[in-house]
């Protein structure tokens, strides 16, 4: 079982790849400004990463919930370029259908594709938006219209609905123009959060990025890049994880209804490596499917395992596709160690997944840290077994 | 669950379907880009389809068990319809006058359809709907971005606009479908329950200007109150749709007070009514019973003694004694947590609730 995928990372500082980071400059870009088509993106190997559907928790939308409801995993192209100060990615997917959020619409939606970073290294942050001491940032670009600021940048004459202008002809056409002038159409958004729930704009600029998106064929690319280092991020020492989800507009997804990878280690040359953060271990999965009925199943659900009631601990079904070995160690051995504030617990409020006293989250899952080593390791080996199958 | 809690009554016996809360609503808050086709006061007419389309089919709320069920996000181009608007600068060319879009639904596209045979048992009613500012909102408990909250001074049920992001599942979530979808800002909007009005001792719009005078508005824990009066102490006035589960805040007195039915011969039918009492079971749930008898008996003591509380009430003599709010009230809650007593606004529907707490927002100074 192959799980430890790393990116090659070309540094522009060393070797033969000098030139083609020098390519770049000559054009009077520098990576900074990389784009989609950017020359130096030819040169560099491309991997495929499996992207997995989010089913840790159930969307409460009817229609969201049939459409995807067969979801495969799906495989993602990507290469990323560095030049020491910069970190690029360059995304590839397949998607049958170019779904843009615009128009007079409430039921539109736009693909689109983040990026989410570490800002601790000594941690893996919870795959689902960071946890908490172990913040994320991340970057999102989607395929939108145009949107407007909900406060208008405290312009109300020109948030008023043009019928509701006391102007006509030229003066309404101006009025219009102007209004139209207000929108953007490039939904780009940075935010930091620590777990799903938190998720918060930055809004200051101190995590700029420049994403794109095209649509080709079939197929959406992605380009991001961003310092390696800034306000809440230092990426600079060496190798670093990275993780990438996107966003299928045509089945309604938003949100936590998406595809994601799991953390990947981004390995940079002669960049110290993530050692046991990365880790992974071969098993015995026939025993740890034994464990795993023996000492999960009566909470959690997982693929055609439905002892447990609905909604009384997150649905496993995928976790084997999203989530990284360390985090599945930790928390089978200590389920507080991250508990992010994400479920409602209005929503289900029959089985709260956690508890709160002075603000310390307590997981309400009792730590197995009983199980012997072996039983641990084939349950985790079990573990990284529960997942759909990758699209053809 | 929040400290105190606000609430409306409204009396769907004096409801005329005028729409003058409806325009109320419109012109102080909908007015705006992207808002054109919401309302968050409508009025309906009862049976019909509503506002959007089969609103009672669209999902959301809670189950017996208090689990979230999941809903459908209703469509501006099917279930809600297409705001269009005429062509009147062709007027002088020429042209002739024609909406915008081929209009196929929109706010009172039924209205006084209603159902039964002329005249025999024909009947409809009217029923005006704001959001209910729940106890337990679906559209707070199924927002994944924490961006919905209830206010803890009033209960009043507000988007925090910096942290919404559009994801729509506040409409899917709530049973009533009174939060809408602005796709211009990509952002969820709902009534406000003009808390800035509120704040300052002034009732809600739509509840100023109803000419029939049909909406009470209050705290459910003022036992002075004629909300608490008519909601709590003679129970005449229930909750749409408690099924749902949600806890809704807004209270209607239910239309008991039908005509009576035709014969065949267009006689009075003595002792009929025609609101059928399953249709009114069906929306304010067993309780409708009770609180038609409530109300024949109180208009029948009123007939002979001459006193009733319950019927002075519901006519409406004082807009004093209908509206109880208290700007004080507000005051002394913006001093008691340190805000400054004559900004009304919450500070929350325009930023982020969370934004100050996060340490990296305070390290590095961002003004939300």
């Amino acid at each position: 079982m192959r799980t430890l995928r790393t990116i090659i990372l070309s540094l522009g500082m060393v070797g033969s790849l000098m030139a083609s980071e020098a390519l770049i400059v000559g054009k009077g870009t520098n990576l900074a400004k990389i784009g989609l088509d950017a020359k130096a993106w030819e040169s560099v190997k491309a991997q495929n990463i499996a992207f997995y559907p989010q089913s840790t928790i159930e969307m409460s939308d009817a229609d969201v919930m049939k459409l995807n409801a067969d979801n495969k995993a799906k495989n993602v192209n990507i290469k990323s370029l560095s030049d020491g100060e910069n970190i690029a990615f360059l995304l590839k997917w397949q998607d049958g259908t170019k779904s843009v959020q615009e128009g007079y619409s409430s039921t539109a939606y736009g693909d689109g594709f983040a990026v989410q970073f570490p800002t601790v290294l000594d941690k893996l942050p919870y795959i689902g938006m960071g946890s908490e001491g172990r913040a994320v940032v991340v970057h999102l670009q989607k395929a939108t219209g145009k949107t407007y600021e909900p406060n208008g940048n405290k312009d109300v004459f020109h948030q008023v609905n043009s019928s509701n202008q006391n102007a006509f002809e030229a003066n309404l056409k101006k009025y219009k123009d102007e209004v139209a002038q207000a929108g953007n159409g490039d939904y780009q958004r940075v935010y930091l959060a620590e777990g799903f729930r938190s998720t918060t704009q930055i809004r200051d600029n101190s995590e700029e990025s420049m994403m794109e998106m095209k649509y080709d064929k079939g197929f959406w690319t992605g380009v991001i890049v961003r310092k390696l280092k800034s306000t809440n991020l230092d990426l600079s020492s060496g190798n670093f994880p990275v993780a990438f989800a996107v966003w299928d507009g045509e089945k309604k997804n938003r949100d936590g209804m998406k595809l994601l990878s799991p953390w990947v280690e981004v390995k940079v040359q002669n960049g110290k490596n993530l050692a046991t953060l990365m880790e992974t271990k071969e098993g015995d999965v026939k025993n740890g499917e034994t464990v795993m009925m023996e000492n999960c199943a009566a909470c959690h659900q997982y693929k055609e395992v439905k002892n447990a009631p609905n909604y009384m601990a997150p649905n496993l079904s995928n976790i084997g596709g999203y989530a990284n070995e360390s985090y599945l160690i930790e928390s089978i051995i200590d389920p507080s160690a991250v508990v992010v504030p994400g479920y409602n617990t209005t929503a289900h409020p029959n089985f709260p997944w956690y508890t709160v006293d002075k603000g310390v989250r307590s997981s309400t899952m009792p730590p197995f840290s009983h199980l012997d080593a072996k039983s641990l390791k084939d349950l985790v080996a079990y573990l990284k077994t529960l997942k759909v199958e990758v699209s053809k | 669950m929040s400290q105190r809690q606000l609430a409306m009554v409204m009396d769907l016996n004096k409801c005329i379907g005028c729409q003058t809360c409806t325009v109320a609503c419109k012109t102080q808050w909908t007015n705006r880009n992207g808002r054109e086709y919401m309302y968050w006061n409508n009025v309906e007419t009862y049976p019909g389809s509503g506002y959007p389309k089969k609103w009672m089919e669209l999902g959301g709320g809670f189950d017996a068990a208090g689990d979230l069920q999941a809903g459908v996000v209703p469509s501006i181009n099917s279930d809600y319809g297409v705001p269009w608007d005429y062509n009147f600068e062709g007027l002088a060319k020429g042209e002739q006058l024609k909406p915008h879009v081929n209009p196929t639904w929109g706010p009172n596209w039924d209205e006084d359809e209603g159902a039964g045979n002329f005249p025999s048992d024909n009947y409809f009613f009217y029923i005006p709907r704001i959001c209910n500012h729940c106890t337990n909102p679906g559209c707070l408990s199924a927002c994944p971005r924490d961006a919905i909250f209830k206010r803890d001074q009033d209960g009043v049920v507000l988007v925090d606009l910096d942290r919404c992001q559009g994801y729509r599942y506040c409409i899917a979530g709530c049973p009533y479908k009174k939060i809408y979808f602005n796709p211009k800002i990509s952002k969820s909007e709902k009534c406000i329950l003009c808390f800035p009005r509120i704040e300052q001792g002034l009732p809600p719009a739509c509840a100023q200007q109803c000419v029939g005078r049909i909406r009470f508005v209050g705290f459910l824990d003022d036992e002075e109150g004629q909300v608490f009066k008519l909601v709590k102490k003679y129970k005449v006035a229930l909750p749409l749709r408690s099924d749902y589960g949600t806890v809704p805040n807004v209270y209607y007195v239910p239309p008991t007070e039908a005509p009576p039915k035709f014969d065949a011969h267009g006689k009075i039918i003595e002792g009929s009514t025609r609101v059928p009492m399953e249709e009114l079971e069906k929306l304010f749930g067993k309780e409708v019973h009770e609180a038609s008898k409530t109300l024949k008996d109180e208009m029948k003591k009123r007939k002979e003694t001459g006193e009733s509380e319950l019927m002075d009430m519901l006519i409406a003599y004082n807009h004093d004694d209908m509206f109880r709010l208290d700007n004080n009230y507000y005051a002394e809650f913006a001093k008691s947590k340190g805000l400054a007593p004559s900004k009304p606004v919450d500070e929350r529907y325009v930023s982020g609730k969370f934004t100050q707490k996060m340490k990296f927002f305070a390290a590095s100074g961002v003004k939300s």
